[in-house]
């Protein structure tokens, strides 16, 4: 299957530079990644409002810019719609007539009809002649919405739509936004900072950092097989460490790691087969550490593996779960400044267990649970 | 009330209306290009139709005479040719008070349409309107109030122009003597009725329009 969406852009700008080249088939690609990394810029250039200096853009096969073959079509000539940060609505116009503008030119009753059967679909049938400045978050959200794909548009485009709102009201919305994509079955490019958003809304994720493109997977595959320790930072993961090769097959991965020797399930699809004595990086996700029990007699073996023995150092109260810090019982350095690994356990797990009064602690990590970064 | 303070009061809101329309079709494009656009020798666009607002008003008035007067560099080859100067005429008071007020409309109307969200003006272009359409139909009328505001002021600078008009347009009454040169003529010659009459019509108008003016200036749609 070719893909639906081709982008190869390359624009220098004083002081940054973008190069970038990803694809996308049906349903939500999203661009994420940190501030200034360039997903604005991108979802510029794909609208026609900013020129690369080199690249191509394909929609459904149909070239829309080709800097080789000198193809640069206006942005009026794209077909491409917009949600802008912030909605960008017209404010001097109604619903009506915001959601109508990209009608124009079309016979009164067609463009009437239209602007209907599109304030319909989206529940806001009852606003048509308010002004934007009348409207809730949500109803703008809508209606900058409604404006874009009323032209049905090859592909819609939305630059950060949720970061106008207050939290809340941003995940509820977010949900929204996610079942009116799916509903219209327009292809669409969404920008975000938002790891949370982006897995809620993408189909696919394309990581951006510093202008490139560091990895480009469907959501699931990113969020357990992060490409590398790169994607793993932007991902916002934490204890991203470093450890030895003892022996790598493709199922299992052995390596010593703080004293500890370590096991880790390999991913039979990525074959990464790291040579002994190389450095290899893995995460851990601190929800994914397991504590032991102290009133339950000794560890099991078959229960535990990668046991491992620390003290709390240093503590964080997030309100539903509580943030370990634990320096194992190692001599040298710990890995993370002060702490070797961070853990997080619900809140009740921390009454019961009685962590307040107790820093001392065993504690194991599933095989499975350890990710392996290849480290390109 | 004499004619010849109903004329120069006529007068001074004939030319003062006409240098508003001239400045309208002049200077809402010019300030749009500057606000929007970028090109070689924007900056010295810029500097020359600031310059009458810091200038003294005769040396403007000076420099109009040398651009349009009967020697001048457009003014010169126009009188040779038809015999015909704009000097000593109503269309030159016209002239010095468009030149004298544009920079007061092309600077608000500048600031009101920068003030716009350019993300509307991308929004109009990727829903299919040209440039030029999209500057009609969303950025103007958002810039509306600015753009009142700076006609408004421009109507006021006309009204009350008088070094550059004296200069370019002389003191003829009954041709050229709007009420500020009027008002100025009255005071030499000792007629202090006359003056005092000219000052309370034009200090009205002014009034008048400042108060239009701070209606219109600092509240948007």
């Amino acid at each position: 299957m070719s893909a639906r969406l081709e982008v190869r852009l390359q624009k220098r700008l004083p002081g940054f530079a973008l190069d970038v080249e990803w694809s996308a088939g049906d349903g939500v690609a999203v661009l994420f990644g940190p501030s200034g990394a360039g997903k604005s810029l991108t979802l510029q250039c794909l609208a026609g409002l900013l020129r690369p200096d080199a690249g191509r853009v394909t929609v459904d096969g149909r070239v829309l810019f080709d800097s080789a073959a000198g193809v640069d079509t206006p942005p009026q000539k794209r077909r491409v719609g917009y949600v802008f940060q912030g909605y960008a609505l017209f404010p001097h116009l109604s619903v009506v007539d915001n959601v109508g503008f990209g009608l124009r030119g079309r016979p009164r009753h067609e463009r009437q009809t239209r602007v209907d059967a599109v304030l319909a679909k989206l529940g806001i049938e009852r606003l048509g002649q308010r002004r934007p400045a009348e409207l809730s978050g949500g109803q703008r959200q809508r209606v900058a919405l409604g404006r874009a794909l009323a032209t049905d548009p090859a592909l819609l485009l939305l630059d950060e739509p949720l970061s106008a709102l207050d939290l809340p009201l941003r995940r509820a919305l977010r949900d929204e936004l996610r079942a009116i994509l799916a509903d219209w079955g327009t292809a669409a490019v969404v920008v975000t900072h938002d790891f949370t958003e982006a897995y809620r809304l993408g189909d696919r994720i394309v990581v951006y950092e510093e202008g490139r493109v560091i990895q480009a997977a469907p959501r699931a595959e990113l969020l357990w097989q992060p490409a590398s320790q790169a994607v793993a930072r932007v991902m916002g993961l934490t204890n991203i460490l470093q450890g030895t090769v003892l022996k790598a097959t493709p199922d299992r991965i052995q390596f010593r790691w703080r004293g500890q020797t370590l096991e880790a399930v390999n991913s039979p699809t990525r074959s990464y087969l790291p040579a002994p004595d190389s450095t290899l990086g893995f995460f851990v996700r601190p929800e994914y550490v397991r504590l032991i029990r102290k009133d339950r007699g000794l560890a099991d073996v078959a229960h535990h593996m990668n046991v491992m023995r620390g003290r709390i150092v240093r503590e964080a109260d997030f309100g539903t779960t509580w943030s370990l810090y634990i320096r194992l019982d190692e001599p040298g350095e710990p890995a993370q400044g002060e702490y070797d690994l961070e853990v997080e356990v619900p809140r009740l797990v921390y009454e019961i267990l009685e962590i307040e009064g107790d820093r001392q602690w065993e504690f194991s990590i599933h095989r499975g649970s350890i990710h392996v970064l290849p480290s390109t | 009330m004499s004619s010849e303070i109903a004329s120069a009061i006529g007068l001074s809101i004939q030319v003062a209306v006409a240098a508003t329309v001239l400045n309208a079709f002049f200077g809402v494009p010019l300030a749009y290009v500057l606000a929007r656009r970028r090109f070689w020798g924007k900056s010295a666009v810029d500097l020359l139709v600031t310059l009458p607002l810091v200038l003294p008003p005769t040396v403007t008035g000076y420099y109009l005479i040398v651009l349009l007067g009967r020697r001048g560099w457009l003014g010169g080859p126009l009188y040779q040719a038809t015999g015909w100067s704009i000097t000593f005429t109503w269309y030159a008071a016209v002239v010095a008070a468009t030149v004298m007020a544009l920079p007061l409309l092309v600077r608000t109307a500048r600031a009101a349409i920068e003030s716009v969200d350019r993300d509307l003006e991308r929004a109009a272009w990727t829903l299919g309107r040209s440039e030029w359409r999209t500057a009609l139909e969303v950025t103007l009328p958002l810039a509306r109030n600015g753009l009142i505001a700076g006609l408004v002021l421009a109507f006021a600078r006309a009204l009350g122009e008088f070094g550059a008009t004296l200069m370019l347009a002389g003191n003829i009454p009954g041709k050229t003597t709007t009420a500020p040169l009027a008002i100025y003529t009255a005071v030499q010659t000792g007629e202090r009725g006359d003056a005092l009459l000219l000052v309370a019509v034009l200090t009205a108008l002014s009034c008048v329009v400042l108060l239009v003016a701070g209606r219109l200036g600092p509240r948007t749609i």
